[in-house]
């Protein structure tokens, strides 16, 4: 029976969305070429933890190793490649995240495997698979198949496939005994380090002005922080703004940053690429002020405003005081 | 500390007008500038501030045709010692998988204690080169770094989760580490640079040189055929506010007071 | 005939270019603007690259970048912001140093100013002198008194006259002299010398990053040491310097025409008016297609100037001759251009814009380091002198 493999990714006792959305799009596809839908779970005491996967597969396959309890590429491929060449997978999912980056490309090197990745789609022509990924930044979409093979390995871009509601497949838990002889002898897993947590929590917020690129630089942060006093919100960024320092790292929005959902997302400066994209796209209300009338921001927004930032927000700065000083 | 670093002479499209080429299968080139991919640029200056601190070589290698001697140059300006380019007709359509066999190539027979790369390039965004290499040269890698801490025979890294979480590593040398934007602050080019670099080595390498064959490199020798370009088509298109200054700011308000977030 | 610029030329065009594009904004040079402050930040920043005194010796810290290379520089810097490019202006006449002053007198100034530590100024033009100060004679006068000269006189419009940590002051020292320019002595004066003063002048049209000031010398003594170069032979000094610092001052001029055309350039696509992008009217493509033209044509000719400079180094009369024709020509396609760009903006240009900062920071071209006039009348001068033709 052809089999689709999907990957499941947890961290610290809990199923990251990938997983879901990856097991969403592999019934999809299981469906359509007639195959077995299988999720693929490694750690270490997570036999309660499977049976939130039976509901979505059809079979779990679980390998219980204390190697295995945090990622770790090494012993992860380890697991993976011996799984994939007992079992052939027509086609293994993994997610496209921190995770998948460092462990897809070196399981399918060794395993000889063609490889996809940060692929929008997935589709299957003849058994083939055939993807749709963006580059250039988002601009431009690729199609691409992928060469003749017997297995092949797809990463999916996370919050792309939205998850769907439905019959529970009531899947069965396979426990695999875990193939790992010996150490890990390359490398560690040591710790998690999570930043200091700042003042301001922005998934917490109503309102939220967020800052990118566009401000240039950082003696012109104040136009912005002046900004959110005025709408009595909180201050948010992109990613160049973490990178250069001006802002603490609990305050970039994103798929390395957070994910907010406020009432009102003002995007200041920001392009707009995915990674930043799939960190606000489900607020309610986005307004978004970029001097390129092409910046994908306006894809995602409600409202934009194509300005040079620093004529306008001093002036809605303005505004809004103005505004609540009349109506108190 | 000697360091090989990967890195790649990208049309930079942030800004740009991007348009599909008459093959369907690229994008017109003519008018944009190319420079050293984003996230090189953090991997030749980690490369640097090793090899200030704690001495050794850092030799810089891409692969593309001659205009990517400019990011070459650019990379022995800010201080690296050495530049390899890997050029060929035959390498035209590699992929990932194959560009990495193209470097392994190169690298194999170089002495090394780490191979720094961008975690992913601004025009393909792959991210693989760097994994798939380190796998092919049997050494271990890390992806995604924001901070390198070097011991002496391993570093510990931190790699980026999601939500500002990170990951602490320790990974053995040899090894290949693929940096995240922001892990440094890369440095500009200096007058002082580019006169030395002209002294340095910036040599060129082909296929016959490289001993590789025809079929194991190009499209033959990919993971994946591309079969077509297309601009993405448009979901969702924001209401433009117009106007001047005063105007837009007051529709805003307006837009604001009518949902009561101000 | 070879129309690219080489390797390392094009490599230095880039570092400039990226440099100004990161560090130069509209909001400081605005800033710069508005406060007449001398951009010290970005001086010490540039200097750090080596972009300060880029054309002085190497065994002071220097670059010895040639003219073109130099040219590049002011081209890239003032392309991004007229402004922010004035930190160009504390040094363009640091050169005079290495080439006429004492081993002591290279070794106290040149490594300090290519580490971005201090600027400095040269003056020549004094209330009642400018473009005429060698057929005059100047009013400063300087005369020796044991082993001190003794400084009396003002001098104005001189650029950085208050940031400088000293200045090569251009004096009479022999008022018999006939013509009275073979009298002129260049002494150097350092900030803080008793009766030395500076008033900075205000209000100034525009390149404000550039500060100027007024001088005054109220029996300024300091050492016969601080003579720069020959005595009597200053005019000569700095008669024969113009050649070639004119031609970076053109580079420049090139610079802020080619900002303001790619800011008009992007802008016409933006603007509407009757339903369409005022670049789809005839007119707006006509003026496009005008400042395109004119601004390479300058940027050849400086090209051309710097060249023969670099290659071509004992034609001095061919070198004369083109460097004026660069600097009277680029500072009027700066002029000209700024201008259409602004009037392509119209209102927008016309308040608080970028534009209008070009186009004020455009016109100083046409009067620093002799006038437009004055370039027409030594070009004038070659072609008639070469058919054997005084004027």
């Amino acid at each position: 029976m052809t089999e689709i493999l999907v990957l499941a990714e947890h961290r610290r006792g809990e199923f990251r969305d990938v997983t879901f959305e990856m097991l969403t799009k592999g019934r999809e596809l299981s469906q359509k070429i007639d195959a077995d839908l299988t999720a693929v779970l490694l750690g270490h005491n997570v036999k309660e933890f499977a049976k939130k996967l039976a509901d979505h597969a059809k079979k779990v396959l679980t390998v219980d190793d204390a190697r295995l309890e945090d990622f770790n590429a090494e012993a992860y491929q380890k697991v993976l490649s011996h799984l994939i060449s007992e079992r052939k997978p027509l086609l293994t999912l993994i997610g496209h995240t921190s995770f998948g980056v460092d462990l897809a490309p070196s399981l399918a090197t060794e395993l000889n495997v063609p490889l996809a990745t940060d692929c929008i789609n997935v589709d299957f022509e003849e058994k083939k698979p055939i993807v749709v990924r963006q580059v250039y930044g988002g601009k431009v979409n690729v199609k691409a198949s992928l060469h003749t093979s017997e297995s092949y390995i797809v990463t999916l871009r996370p919050a792309t496939f939205e998850v769907q509601e439905v019959e529970p497949l009531g899947g069965e838990i396979i426990e695999i005994p875990s193939p790992l002889k010996e150490d890990i002898p390359y490398k560690k897993f040591v710790e998690y380090y999570e930043p200091p947590a700042g003042e301001v929590d922005i998934t917490a917020a109503n309102i939220l002005v967020s800052v990118g690129r566009g401000i240039k630089d950082t003696e012109n942060m104040p136009i912005v922080e002046k900004l959110a006093g005025a709408l009595g919100g909180a201050l948010a960024c992109s990613r160049p703004i973490v990178d250069k320092g001006w802002l603490p790292s609990d305050r970039q929005v994103g798929t390395s940053g957070k994910t907010v959902k406020p009432k009102l997302y003002l995007a200041v400066g920001i392009s707009g690429a995915f990674q930043h994209v799939s960190g606000m796209k489900n607020s309610d209300l986005i307004i978004a002020i970029n001097k390129d009338s092409k910046a994908p921001i306006f894809r995602a927004a409600d409202y934009g405003v194509v300005e040079d930032l620093f004529k306008v927000v001093p002036t809605l700065t303005n505004k809004i005081l103005e505004e609540k000083k009349s109506s108190s | 500390m000697d360091t090989i670093v990967c890195v790649k002479h990208v049309p930079e499209t942030a800004e740009a007008e991007i348009a599909v080429d008459s093959s369907g299968k690229g994008i017109k080139t003519e008018d944009l500038v190319f420079d050293i991919n984003e996230w090189d640029d953090y991997a030749i200056e980690e490369a640097v501030l090793m090899k200030e601190k704690l001495g050794g070589s850092v030799t810089v290698i891409t692969m593309g045709p001659e205009d990517a001697d400019k990011t070459l140059r650019k990379c022995l300006a800010k201080g690296a010692d050495k530049a390899i380019r890997l050029t060929d007709k035959a390498f035209e359509r590699s992929d990932a998988y194959a560009t990495a066999k193209i470097l392994h190539k190169a690298i194999k027979d170089l002495p090394f204690n780490l191979i720094l790369t961008g975690t992913q390039a601004s025009d393909d965004g792959y991210a693989q080169v760097g994994v798939i290499l380190a796998e092919l040269l049997g050494i271990p890698h890390a992806t995604m770094v924001k901070k390198i801490e070097s011991k002496e025979e391993f570093v510990r890294v931190n790699r980026e989760l999601e939500g500002g979480l990170e990951q602490v590593m320790e990974v053995k040398l040899p090894a290949m580490l693929a940096v995240q934007t922001g892990i440094n602050e890369p440095r500009y080019v200096s007058i002082m640079g580019i006169r030395k670099a002209r002294e340095k080595e910036l040599k060129v390498l082909g296929l016959g040189d490289l001993g590789l064959k025809e079929e194991e490199v190009g499209e033959s020798g990919s993971w994946i055929t591309m079969e077509e370009m297309f601009i993405p088509p448009v979901e969702k298109e924001a209401e433009i506010l117009t106007g001047g200054p005063d105007e837009i700011a007051a529709k805003i308000v307006e837009t604001l007071k009518a949902r009561g977030l101000v | 005939m070879e129309f690219e610029l080489t390797e390392e030329q094009m490599d230095i065009k880039n570092a400039a270019r990226e440099f100004a594009e990161k560090e130069f904004t509209s909001e400081l040079g605005r800033k710069y603007d508005e406060n007449y402050e001398f951009p010290w930040e970005l001086y010490r920043k540039a200097a750090k690259l080596g972009f300060i005194g880029g054309d002085l010796p190497e065994e002071y810290g220097g670059q010895r970048l040639g003219c073109i290379e130099s040219c590049l520089v002011n081209e890239e810097f003032n392309r991004v912001d007229s402004t922010c490019a004035s930190l160009l202006s504390g040094v363009g006449f640091a050169a005079l140093i290495p080439k006429f002053g004492t081993e002591e007198q290279k070794k106290k100034y040149i490594p300090r100013i290519c580490k971005g530590e201090i600027v400095c100024g040269m003056a020549l033009t004094e209330p009642n002198h400018g473009s005429d100060a060698g057929m005059v004679g100047l009013d400063t006068t300087a005369v020796k008194d044991g082993d001190e000269w003794v400084i009396n006189g003002a001098k104005t419009f001189i650029t950085c006259g208050a940031e400088a940590e000293f200045i090569m002051v251009c004096c009479q020292t022999d008022p018999k002299a006939q013509p009275p320019y073979r009298g002129v002595t260049m002494i150097i004066v350092e900030k803080g010398t008793p009766g030395f003063d500076t008033n900075s002048l205000k209000p100034k049209m525009g390149w404000r990053g550039a500060p100027q000031a007024e001088l005054s010398f109220d029996n300024v003594r300091v050492p016969l040491s601080n003579l720069l170069g020959q005595e009597n032979r200053g005019f000569h000094q700095i008669m024969s310097y113009f050649d070639f610092s004119r031609i970076p001052i053109a580079a420049g001029a090139v610079g802020i025409a080619q900002g303001a055309f790619e800011r008009a350039l992007k802008y016409s696509t933006q603007r509407e008016q009757f339903f369409q992008p005022i670049a789809n009217f005839q007119i707006t493509q006509w003026k496009i297609a005008e400042m395109a033209t004119k601004t390479e044509t300058a940027r050849l000719l400086v090209h051309k100037a710097a060249w023969l400079i670099e290659n071509k180094p004992d034609k001095l009369r061919l070198i004369t001759r083109h460097a004026a024709m660069a600097k009277a020509y680029a500072a009027r396609v700066a002029k000209e251009v700024t201008d259409e760009a602004l009037q392509i903006h119209s209102g927008v240009g016309y308040v608080d814009s970028d534009i209008e900062r070009f186009y004020r920071d455009a016109r100083i071209n046409d009067i620093i380091e002799g006038t437009g006039e004055i370039q027409r009348y030594i070009v004038a001068r070659e072609f008639y002198r070469e058919i054997g033709f005084s004027i």
